[in-house]
């Protein structure tokens, strides 16, 4: 019976340190612990006798989930388990057929299983000594009881659909106020504990608050509810914070490290990345409360939805929120490995609470999740038309373009009349083909270029080159002839045009594109002088066009998307406006406007002049390719003159001499012009987009490496989880779907087990991102099941499960620990009290500004810049990465909520990080908590920290005149509760020793009063305004404010 | 967690055992102002004096408390006598030859073959192409894959013998020359990694893409802290100063302790402004308001702690009286004032440049001495992708006469025996010259199929020379050192069995030498 209990207390024990186990230490640990749960379990007893109830639990059968399950995991997975490489003997302990044939049921002594682990021959025994695995006595033990009882058997919980278990009976029904409250109370009797009583008003409305909008109550807020005596009070107050816009914020910073969100692109250049149209989105579909279905689909495959709106497009942001890179010399195959593996593990951590990264490299060690699951659904991801390459751009194509709320209606409008012009357009060239042919016939020379005078064409016949290189012959164009290079080296024009950075122009080429993908079409350059000038290039095989002028300093267009394929015949476009910044850059391939990046990039502007005294060089590295035309215009070009253009005759007829396609298209382009205006004012945000022309697929790598790809796979679910129905689509959308399939096991049990760990502070399954075999099961398994069916059938209502949580009695707990608790339950995972943890840093930050009224309300927008330590950017970046130099806002930029805290991945928010903040680089699903004298220096010193402790006693000041008053103005907005008599004393002893040494040192007093951007109110003594700081900066470190 | 230890006692995350409640609250109390080794002060607040007695000797006498502690653990430091805060029960395995750990990584990896990889046969092989033979296929960069050919760039330094040893030296590298008797220079070093990003992060962790422990978390997790006021783990940022040296970015998770936990990342020390993060008080007060402050906050703490029992809020009275105890240790670490100009003239004039890879060496060597036990130096700029001998001779004397002047302190100081001193790139650069070659210009590309570095001191062999590479210095021909080999020769200096140091994440025992078998390489241990 001892025996029993200790290793039930073992169990508890090693869960509890859960990654803190150290397998190294398995040989002296358990030991260890034996010996010291021996002498606790002495005391547990006298306890348990006191309780007299839980008794029986002793008596109870081997649970094999609980008990055997995660030995058999730790021990004897790794070579008797899924991964069949690695399987030792062709033995499996993960599967019961298997297992079956190393067990015999209710008889151990015949069990080989038992046989092998209990032997002392060194050659016999399992596991064998280099495995440096080892069964404890008590294990062995267990095994052994385990089997003679039959060695019952099931498979994972985690795999199996939750059933909606009824709540259980228990002793003490009044104090049960929804289901919750049964499954809670359930497993504290058995425990022979009881529930804290109920917290007092103050501290719930606290909790509450903090739970649903991170943020403290107002005052005037805890004195309505206090006031609020009518039955449903607290119901109302829970209402209230749920009706928050401050919800979706405090909702969005927990999905925000699952997404791992963040202002850069990550990797080397690390350089600002505009997606915060996404962030904004989250908060709103929060606040809006879609249902986590749609929430979800959304994300994953909202641009496949059918008609999908602006919204739904920029929700896939979920998956551009991955790290990319830039950094010269990668080999691309790799990088589009480590994304897909990012974008998988991502999925696996959030939706399936499953580690399937394991199985990139080999079958999983521990789940059933195989090498060619793990890719089969990496392969949902990769079907995407995102370069590797970042580009160091802020606006990775694909993206879309967000305009602000006010243009959204005419932006649509735009849009959809511009779609309605384009089918008229080509009606209308229908219409023109017998007036163009009567039109031509009546022309005695070839018709001009419709995009308007040149005042350049080059004369292929003048330009001066050596003619090894190159070759002058007819072009499969009517009427032109080529410059053909077979070398490197390009064709000089002497006496080039010369345009300027002040005034728009043009240049159109027409050519026949070379195998290699990377070429110089024109440039125009002074390469003594940084290339000031021009050039017209591609690389990737994507066109770009680049001005630069003083310092090397360019602005530069490069297509997006658009790959120009080898060995075909080509018109480029590229035009500038003269307005000297990128947006004023435009590219159009053979008369189509194509997608760009860079467009709005707000760290580049054009300085000085762009015209040069050098040759203008044409295909300068164009070996195997051709140029036919190059026309420099003086103009801006518009899409229609471009499309023209490459229409040739045609196109100048439709254009200039055709009054109904006329008149579309000078329609097509004020709307096109407005469109620009609006897009100048948008954002823009990084989007998915499916790759039309392939199903997803994928290799499985061998042993995970990029360059030994072996059997290709389609895209698919893991053979473990239920199948996806035939109906669905095989890409992001039928995954989308999967996930909500009324077998589904995992969805909603990882779902519910975050919110659940964001309420009450620790998962029901510890391990909020694995719930495989190796993860923690569930505290209270019942309760899990119970809370995810219920959820799935609200219809996967978000705001009614936080209200069901914070509705129920457990949550409304008083936090009061008592020895006894701290014994049985020292972790609060039976919440045999209320919840009681370090705030997220977030929160802590936003606690402090909120309770000195600092906080600046705007909900969403680009993201800010707040205090923050000099260099800390500038230490990690390269010198041209646009995220060197932290340039700090000023004014409301300073006091915005901390998730719009501009987020660098190489150098995360400093006194957020130091808070426990993860740096975005990978999703997070559970933040760690630690309490480190680093801390405690961030909230004692932190400008932002100093600054709202003043502001809060200068208001406190202008409320009252005594320090009485002035001390209960503070804690009233600060702790949410009048002082205690003793609390009264400390804090007016600290401050009469404060004003001593501030009327003592009237220079100190001023230095502290004037640190930060706002200054103290100078009309108010120096003195007294110091000491109250000083107080004012205690009460915001201490223990109480800084715990929910 | 070491279950046999005094449940008065807080563990070494600093947490309080439940049980510890147990005991009556005039106990709890006790225990709570009185046990904890870091807990002096309170303690000392709470018996001796009355509030306002106490705040009048705060300044003078609470100060002279924190800082006689502080001296006597220096005294300590210099006697050796450091007794481990943390740190697995179980470690070291064996008797360990270092203690501490200065690591000087140079950021965008210099060129062997103008260091420390003498091959002579280059010269007469200028401009002539890389044969096939010696390429032999290997992966190249995008930045030189599309070159049209390979052509050799001899280096164009000279190289002489030194030391009993007779390693031979560049004359990049004249103060380095002196000490080579001291070094174990490895010249057979080989990564897995080709760009820079994820070569610093596979150096540093053992694994290209982020979320693993660096080897100075694995450290401070397995071995624990030598002090009680300063961080465990430091790194260091050197500027360098040539303005066009290519710089590479490195950042946060390189120095990141993963799944190990934050307290076990490095803490940046600063060159300027706060030492650390958020050090230092607010302008306008001084070190006796912050203390009365926190005399205050421990008390409204306490009042908290006793009405709701949560052991945290012990931790928590715990961690701000350590906070207030690296405030004043950390002024004393980064104050040189004391230290006499010979020490400067040694070190380089340099040396008295905030922020100056001399002055990361003097302060490396001033960590060391006061207990902590890994100290990471980043210096950038050693890219030479272009112009390699203007940038590379800038670059070598920024950090070959400090680096010269740290080994022969801390021998005179008689800390080298067990201090390892580590100077490493993450990869090496290739014969054949990317850009333009000329007589006397030239660039390298990246090259990780072999590479130098040198290691000195704890326990390492001086005056050898390991490791040989064929005479283009592109193959490794003797005696190969992977990183993962690397990094099982340091644990293995501190005490650790490579095998056995193990942490289990996603249940999987994940080891700093990773799963591919890795040798420590014994002939460089003394």
């Amino acid at each position: 019976m001892k025996r029993i209990v200790v290793l039930g207390s073992l169990k508890i024990d090693r869960a509890q340190k859960g990654q803190h186990a150290r397998p190294n230490s398995r040989y002296p640990i358990p030991k260890l612990f034996l010996r010291r749960e021996a002498s606790l379990l002495q005391r547990q007893f006298a306890v348990l006798a006191l309780f007299s109830s839980g008794l029986s639990a002793q008596t109870a059968r081997v649970d094999f989930q609980r008990e055997i399950r995660p030995i058999l995991s730790e021990n004897c997975f790794q070579c008797h388990g899924p991964d069949s490489a690695a399987r030792q003997a062709g033995l499996r302990l993960d599967h019961h057929d298997a297992a079956l044939a190393v067990i015999a049921p209710g008889k151990s002594a015949s069990s080989v299983l038992f046989q092998r682990i209990s032997s002392t021959d060194s050659g016999f025994h399992m596991p064998p000594a280099y495995s440096r695995r080892a069964l404890t006595p008590a294990q062995i033990a267990l095994i052994k009881r385990w089997i003679d009882e039959g060695a019952a058997w099931k498979d994972h919980w985690a795999f199996q659909p939750p059933a909606q278990p009824k709540p259980p009976s228990v002793a003490n029904p009044a104090w049960v106020r929804n289901p919750i409250d049964r499954f809670i109370l359930a497993a504290l009797e058995s425990k022979g504990l009881s529930p804290a009583p109920a917290a007092d008003p103050r501290t719930l409305i606290r909790r509450v608050a903090l739970s649903l909008t991170g943020l403290p109550p107002k005052p005037s807020e805890v004195e309505a509810f206090l006031a609020d005596t009518a039955p449903g009070a607290y119901e109302r107050m829970v209402d209230r914070y749920l009706a928050s816009p401050h919800y979706g914020e405090q909702r969005a910073h927990f999905w925000l490290d699952a997404v791992r969100y963040a202002d850069t692109n990550g990797y080397h250049f690390d350089n600002y990345r505009e997606i915060w149209p996404y962030r904004d989105w989250v908060i709103a579909a929060y606040n809006r409360n879609l249902s986590f279905k749609q929430f979800t689909i959304e994300q994953i495959a909202g641009d496949l939805l059918p008609n999908s709106t602006l919204d739904q497009k920029i929700a896939t942001g979920f998956q551009r929120c991955s790290e990319t890179t830039n950094e010269g010399g990668i080999i691309e195959d790799e990088y589009a490995e480590i994304y897909a593996k990012d974008r998988a593990d991502t999925f696996g951590a959030v939706f399936l609470g499953l580690t399937v990264g394991c199985a990139a490299c080999h079958d999983h060690k521990f789940d059933p999740i195989s090498q060619k699951d793990y890719y089969s659904l990496g392969a949902f991801f990769r079907n995407t038309p995102q370069r590797i390459m970042d580009g160091n751009a802020s606006d990775q194509a694909p993206f879309v373009i967000v305009p602000r709320e006010q243009d959204r209606t005419r932006w649509a409008e735009i849009e959809s009349r511009r779609q309605a012009i384009a089918g008229e357009m080509a009606h209308a060239r229908d219409a023109a083909a017998v007036p163009f042919s009567a039109w031509e016939r009546a022309q005695l020379t070839a018709a001009p270029s419709p995009l308007g005078p040149a005042i350049y064409t080059a004369d292929l016949n003048a330009l001066s080159f050596s003619a090894e290189g190159i070759t002058l012959a007819e072009a499969p164009i009517a009427g032109h002839r080529a410059l053909y290079f077979t070398k490197a080296g390009g064709a000089t024009e002497t006496k080039p045009p010369k345009v300027d950075s002040e005034n728009p122009f043009s240049i159109a080429v027409t050519f026949l594109s070379p195998k290699s993908d990377n070429y110089n079409l024109a440039s125009h350059q002074n390469t003594k002088d940084k290339n000031r000038g021009w050039v017209l290039d591609v690389s990737n095989r994507l066109a770009s066009f680049r001005l630069i002028g003083d310092n090397g300093d360019a602005i530069e267009i490069r297509a997006a998307l658009d790959q120009i394929p080898p060995t075909t015949w080509n018109v480029i476009v590229a035009s500038y406006d003269g307005s000297r910044v990128q947006s004023g850059l435009d590219l159009y391939l053979n008369g189509r406007a194509i997608p760009t990046q860079g467009r709005n990039n707000p760290f580049t502007k054009l300085n000085g002049a762009i015209n040069v005294d050098d040759p203008l060089i044409l295909g300068k590295s164009l070996a195997d390719g051709a140029i036919s035309k190059l026309d420099i215009l003086s103009n801006a070009v518009t899409e229609s003159e471009a499309r023209a253009y490459n229409d040739g005759a045609a196109g100048y007829f439709l254009l200039r001499e055709f009054a109904p396609y006329r008149a579309l298209a000078a329609e097509d382009e004020k709307l096109s012009k407005e469109a620009k205006e609006i897009a100048k004012q948008a954002a823009t945000t990084p989007v998915m987009q499916e790759r039309a022309s392939e199903t997803p697929f994928a290799h499985v790598l061998f042993r995970g490496a990029y360059d030994q790809p072996r059997e290709r796979v389609e895209a698919n679910t893991p053979a473990v989880l239920p199948p996806m129905s035939p109906s669905l689509p095989r890409n992001r959308l039928g995954l989308a779907q999967w996930l909500f399939a009324p077998d589904q096991p995992l969805t909603a049990r990882a779902t519910v087990n975050r919110m659940w760990q964001e309420i009450f502070g620790v998962g029901l399954v510890k391990s909020a991102d694995d719930f495989g075999s190796q993860g923690e099961p569930p505290s209270n398994p019942q309760l899990l099941d119970w809370l995810a069916v219920n959820f799935e059938k609200s219809g996967w209502d978000v705001k009614r499960f936080y209200r069901q949580l914070l509705l129920s009695a457990a949550y409304r707990q008083s936090a009061v620990a008592t020895p006894l608790k701290l014994k049985i339950d020292p972790e609060n995972r039976l919440l045999s009290r209320g919840p009681r943890f370090r705030m997220d840093a977030e929160m802590i930050r936003d606690y402090v500004l909120a309770a000195s009224s600092l906080l600046a309300p705007q909900i969403g927008g680009p993201s800010v810049k707040p205090y923050q330590p000099d260099g800390i950017w500038e230490s990690v970046a390269m010198l041209s990465s646009n995220t060197r130099f932290y340039k700090q806002d000023s004014g409301p930029g300073l006091y915005r909520r901390s998730l719009y805290t501009l987020w660098k991945r190489a150098a995360p928010p400093a006194s957020l990080e130091i808070l426990n903040a993860p740096s975005r680089e990978s999703c997070t699903v559970r933040r760690e908590r630690t309490n480190t004298p680093l801390q405690a220096l961030v909230t004692m010193n932190d400008v932002q920290f100093i600054e709202a402790a003043r502001a809060l006693a200068e208001s406190a000041m202008e409320s009252g005149m005594t320090f009485t008053s002035r001390l209960s103005y503070m804690s009233s907005r600060i702790l949410m509760r009048p002082l205690t008599a003793a609390e009264q004393g400390i804090a007016r002893h600290a401050y009469d020793d404060f004003i001593r040494y501030y009327d003592a040192h009237p220079d100190d007093a001023r230095k502290l009063l004037n640190d930060g951007e706002r200054k103290g109110d100078p009309g108010l003594p120096a003195a007294d305004f110091a000491a109250l700081s000083m107080l004012a900066n205690q009460f915001f470190n201490l223990d109480e404010v800084l715990n929910q | 967690m070491n279950l046999t230890r005094n449940l008065l006692l807080p563990d070494e995350d600093g947490h309080y055992a439940p049980e510890s409640l147990a005991i009556d609250r005039a106990r709890a109390r006790a225990i709570a102002l009185g046990h904890h080794p870091i807990d002096s002060i309170a303690r000392e607040m709470a018996v001796n004096e009355t509030r306002r007695r106490f705040f009048s000797r705060a300044a003078r006498g609470l100060g002279a408390v924190a800082l006689a502690s502080i001296a006597s653990e220096n005294a300590r430091a210099s006697t050796g006598i450091q007794p481990a805060f943390g740190g697995l029960p179980d470690l070291p395995n064996f008797t360990p030859k270092a203690k501490r750990c200065l690591y000087f990584h140079l950021v965008g990896a210099p060129p062997q073959m103008e260091t420390f990889d003498y091959k002579p046969k280059m010269a007469e092989m200028f401009d002539k192409d890389l044969p096939e033979s010696i390429r032999n296929g290997q992966r190249l960069t995008t930045m030189t894959s599309g070159q049209m050919r390979f052509p050799i760039a001899p280096s164009i330094f000279k190289f002489a013998q030194y030391g009993k040893s007779g390693a031979w030296i560049s004359e990049l590298l004249p103060y380095t020359a002196k000490m080579v008797d001291d070094l174990a220079i490895i010249r057979s070093m080989h990564t897995e990694a080709i760009n820079h990003e994820p070569a610093l992060t596979f150096f540093q962790t053992g694994q290209m893409v982020a979320g693993r422990p660096c080897i100075g978390a694995w450290l401070s997790y397995g071995l624990g802290s030598m002090n009680q006021s300063l961080p465990t783990f430091v790194v260091l940022q050197a500027n360098h100063k040539l303005p066009k040296a290519n710089v590479q970015a490195i950042s946060a998770r390189m120095w990141s302790a993963g799944f190990l936990g934050g307290k076990y990342a490095g803490v940046s020390l600063r060159s300027s402004g706060d030492p650390v993060l958020f050090l230092n008080n607010p302008d306008g007060v001084p070190t006796e308001v912050r203390r009365r402050m926190l005399d205050s906050l421990a008390q409204m703490n306490q009042i908290e702690y006793e009405r709701l029992g949560d052991p945290e809020t012990r931790t928590r009275i715990a961690q701000y009286e350590m906070a207030f105890r690296m405030q004043s240790s950390a002024p004393e670490l980064t104050d040189l004032s004391k230290e006499p100009d010979s020490v400067f003239a040694t070190y380089g004039e340099d040396s008295r440049t905030p922020g100056s890879f001399a002055q990361s060496c003097l302060m490396a060597r001033r960590l060391a001495e006061r207990g902590v036990r890994f100290v990471q130096v980043y210096h950038r700029g050693w890219d030479v992708h272009g112009d390699l001998p203007e940038v590379l001779s800038s670059q070598c004397k920024e950090i070959d006469q400090p680096l010269y002047a740290l080994i022969g302190d801390l021998k005179q100081r008689g800390m080298l025996d067990d201090t390892l001193v580590i100077l490493a790139g993450e990869f090496g650069r290739t014969v054949y010259c990317q850009g333009k070659l000329t007589e006397t210009n030239y660039g390298r590309d990246h090259h990780p199929r072999c590479f130098s570095l040198w290691m000195a001191g704890g326990g390492v062999k001086g005056g050898v020379v390991h490791g040989e590479t064929d005479d283009f210095s592109y193959n490794i021909t003797k005696d190969p050192v992977h990183v993962r080999d690397f990094h099982a020769t340091i644990l293995h200096l501190f005490g650790i069995d490579h095998e056995h140091f193990t942490y289990q994440y996603q249940g999987l025992d994940v080891r700093l030498t990773g799963v591919e078998k890795a040798e420590v390489v014994r002939r460089i241990l003394t």
